[in-house]
């Protein structure tokens, strides 16, 4: 299939839709609806985009009440796994006119998921993955990084959720103990653990040795590590908690990890904790990984994952699809509420969301490289966890702290506490009431 | 010595035998004994709960008013002309008595790590297994002991944390973290290798570089977490130790020595690197051409409007100077540096409360930290970038001051931290 597109504004759309009514009705009946829409959009001026005007038009957080990027979208992807070409050729061209990764939220998400549905299309996800990875990887530093997370921390508690919940049981688990191993597996740059550290060298009558190893996931760049652990170090030396720093990186993946690697030792407590890292294991090997962290004897494991089905629907590319659009979409209106309208932090945050959609959505499964990004819920990993573990419940008084850490945000945010019935376990960070990060903690 | 006896032998699980040959050893400080570490010669009590938690068992007859302590009671009866009579400390020896909690989970159940006054385990007792039934409303946190909700409610919320980076948060938490990672923590243990690295080189060929930063002496090591309206009256003894060492022309020439060989070491990475070179020009040489990518991403970047532009150049100047920090690091820590903290030095760092683990600490990491030279130190020249990332870095905090100006912490900040942890509670 040969597509060419040029890069056109996004306000001509309408313009094109009349030379187009008379073919196929279906997608005329769509260009009617995107038409009124997209003129609606575009006829409000650019600098409007934030929350307070659109949800005064429409009471809705973005793209009004029209959805205009969802529709197509979905559209595409029936296309697509219809292999309808010349209607995917419709809707791929129509998106592109409508699509900016600068507008509003429809016509990001519209942007990126084009994006990927043409990776799709013509099979070629897998390069344009590399492609955006190796972009990313090369203008990411350690400030930049740290720029980034810290800022999402300050307006948003999609992180800052886990981090308390799992530092809470941790804390709880390993109490009264004196020599403490934290094996971290996470995607957070070690932001967890200040507050970590200053809870084990103020709480405690006797503070504890702290030896932190951190599992480096694909896309963390090295260099970045590096410098966060010479932070840690210098951090622990301040609050006086005796502290030793390891990076573990240069796996393929996390299942490589031995005792003997980790550099668990005998006398220590052992503490596993994983913030988005599961997700990044094939979804063929999540049992043997959860075997093996068993086999690393903790006490506590705590585990985060963002609340998302990408995984049991992977050979089903509509179904994938939909669930896909769903989180994100969730996810980029949080962005937009969250963060100011000119944040380059969040234009960030919405171009990684972007190579994840890709590698969802038009990767092959071989690849491994601890890059899958295929999400499971809650309940999900729970039954998976279940074979190796049992479920630790929150105390009460983390579960205050967390109550209290979301006060602190925008509203929107609350926690939700797990039903324990059908097996689910955790809390659950909710988002205008959609569950949308689960956090978990569990023991031998 | 009455009531307590009696309650004594009531309890059960009471060890009313001296504790012998406990396995925590006092430690070596006259003062006082580190929390939960008794005497081996002191009497065990084990209390009950309820005797733990009862606050006020003496009561006066007239009044009701009730007292924690006997004494106390004696003093108000005089209050009633009532006889009172203050009981004297008997001449004969009395043995130290130290408490265990009742709690069988409890750390300090076990006698070895019994506390030494009866306060103490009271107030543990409560603090830590008594039902929380008091609740602060703004922050969710939650107490046993009324008085310590009512003290924690007069301050929730009206805490403001002051980073020396100069920015302010409302939130203990996020400045906690945002302390791990500022380049104000980073820069002063620079600093603090820089004048180490005074003594060790020779040549004096160092041209001063107009240093903006100044001697600075009074952010390192910051308590930290002190909010600011409370003010810092532990100087550090070290503040002025450095000081003396000759203050900002040697702290210039250190630096600026440090400099003229990362400058070499910048030349060398741009001639070798493609670090220097535009990302965005990256991805267009690795794609290869082909029938099916007439079609131009924004995020490849090469018919990107103007607008767009400019956000990714922002964010590509912060590439060169990570690279510069990286080709710092990889020079400085070619300059070998000895320990400045030697044993009498490093001592004074400490304040008069700090344990002996956090004075052990200082010293073993003195002699690893004083060996590698924090690259980040390099964060003082992005003054000199135009687009002042120093200040972008910071000014994202709602209300952050503008931090920019470097000259601004040439001033002797009053409210010097000093580093024990202890210190940390607030």
């Amino acid at each position: 299939m040969r597509f060419e597109f040029s890069r056109g504004s996004s306000q001509r759309g309408d313009r094109f839709f009349p030379s187009h009514q008379q073919s196929n009705d279906q997608v005329a009946a769509i260009d009617m609806q995107s038409n009124s829409s997209a003129t609606t959009n575009k006829n409000q001026p650019q600098t409007s985009h934030t929350s307070t005007s659109r949800s005064s038009d429409s009471g809705e957080a973005c793209g009004g009440g029209n959805k205009w990027a969802s529709k197509l979208l979905s559209e595409c992807a029936r296309a697509i796994s219809e292999k309808d070409s010349s209607k995917i050729h419709h809707l791929l061209w129509m998106l592109n006119e409508l699509a900016s990764p600068y507008g509003d939220c429809d016509q990001k998400l519209a942007s990126y998921f084009l994006q990927a549905l043409f990776c799709k299309a013509t099979d070629s996800g897998q390069r344009c993955f590399k492609t955006l990875a190796t972009v990313a990887e090369k203008s990411h530093s350690f400030d930049s990084a740290r720029k980034l997370i810290l800022k999402f921390q300050e307006v948003s508690p999609w992180t800052t959720f886990g981090h308390v919940a799992s530092n809470g049981a941790i804390l709880e688990a390993l109490d009264g103990e004196s020599k403490l191993h934290i094996i971290d597996i996470s995607n957070t740059f070690c932001t967890q653990w200040p507050t970590l550290l200053e809870a084990l060298a103020t709480r405690n009558d006797e503070t504890p040795r702290l030896k932190l190893t951190v599992v480096v996931t694909a896309g963390i760049v090295k260099s970045v590590m590096k410098e966060v652990g010479q932070r840690m170090e210098k951090f622990a030396r301040l609050m006086g908690v005796p502290f030793e720093f390891n990076v573990i990186s240069g796996l393929n993946h996390i299942g490589e990890l031995t005792k003997e690697g980790l550099g668990v030792r005998e006398d220590e407590a052992v503490a596993i904790n994983c913030v988005g890292a599961l997700r990044r294991v094939e979804v063929d090997e999540r049992s043997s990984v959860i075997q093996l962290l068993r086999s690393l004897s903790p006490r506590v494991v705590t585990i985060v994952e963002e609340e998302a089905d990408f995984s049991s629907s992977r050979y089903d590319f509509v179904r994938c699809f939909e669930e896909c659009l769903r989180f994100y979409t969730l996810y980029f209106e949080m962005l937009e509420e969250s963060f100011v309208p000119t944040s380059n932090e969040r234009l960030m945050l919405e171009r990684e969301s972007s190579r994840n959609i890709v590698r969802v959505l038009a990767c092959d499964e071989e690849n491994g490289g601890g890059e899958c990004e295929r999400r499971e819920r809650g309940i999900h990993w729970s039954g998976r966890l279940r074979e190796a573990f049992s479920p630790v419940g929150f105390s009460d008084d983390v579960v205050d702290d967390v109550r209290a850490l979301l006060k602190r945000y925008k509203s929107g945010w609350a926690l939700v506490l797990a039903q324990g019935d059908n097996h689910e376990s955790g809390i659950y960070l909710t988002w205008k009431e959609e569950p949308v990060v689960w956090a978990s903690a569990w023991k031998p | 010595m009455g009531a307590e006896e009696a309650l004594t032998s009531s309890c059960n699980g009471s060890v009313e035998n001296p504790v012998g040959g406990s396995s925590n050893p006092p430690a070596q400080k006259k003062k006082r004994n580190l929390p939960g570490t008794p005497d081996p010669e002191a009497e065990v009590i084990a209390l009950s709960p309820k005797t733990l938690m009862a606050t006020n068992r003496f009561l006066c007859e007239i009044c009701g008013k009730g007292f924690q302590r006997d004494q106390n009671l004696q003093l108000h009866r005089r209050g009633h002309n009532l006889p009172w009579k203050l009981k004297q400390r008997t001449n004969k020896e009395v043995r130290k008595r130290v408490y265990v909690c009742p709690e069988k989970t409890c750390v300090h159940h076990h006698p070895s790590r019994a506390l030494g006054d009866l306060t103490g385990i009271k107030k543990h007792f409560c603090r830590k297994h008594g039902e929380k039934k008091w609740k602060c409303e703004k922050c969710s946190k939650r107490y046993a002991v009324q008085s310590d909700w009512k003290a924690h409610s007069k301050t929730c919320g009206t805490k403001e944390y002051k980073c020396d980076c100069g920015t302010i948060f409302s939130r203990r938490d996020s400045f906690i973290t945002h302390r791990a990672f500022c380049d104000a923590l980073a820069e002063e243990t620079a600093r603090v290798n820089a004048v180490s690295s005074i003594s060790n080189l020779t040549s004096g060929n160092y041209h001063l570089m107009g240093n903006p930063l100044g001697p600075n002496m009074a952010q390192h090591f910051s308590s930290i977490f002190k909010p600011i309206s409370s003010n810092d009256h532990l100087t550090r003894q070290g503040h002025s130790l450095w000081m003396s060492q000759g203050g900002a022309p040697h702290f210039s020439e250190a630096m600026a020595g440090n400099n003229i060989q990362e400058i070499h070491q910048l030349g060398s990475v741009t001639s070798s690197g493609s670090i220097f070179r535009d990302p965005l020009a990256v991805p267009c040489s690795n794609t290869p051409p082909s029938d099916h990518y007439q079609f131009n991403w924004p995020v490849f970047g090469n018919k990107i409007s103007s607008n767009i532009a400019h956000e990714e150049l922002t964010s590509t100047l912060a590439l060169p100077l990570s690279n510069v920090k990286e080709a710092a690091a990889a020079a400085s820590q070619l300059v070998s540096v000895p320990s400045l903290y030697s044993t009498p030095q490093q001592k004074s760092h400490q304040t008069a409360s700090a344990n002996m683990s956090a004075t052990a600490l200082l010293q073993k990491a003195a002699q690893i930290g004083a060996t590698s030279t924090d690259p980040s130190f390099l964060g003082s020249f992005k003054v000199q970038d135009g687009n002042n990332k120093f200040c972008g870095l910071y000014g994202s905090s709602p209300i952050s001051t503008n931090p920019a100006s470097d000259m601004e912490k040439i001033k002797k900040r009053s409210n010097s931290h000093s580093k024990s942890a202890s210190n940390v509670l607030c």
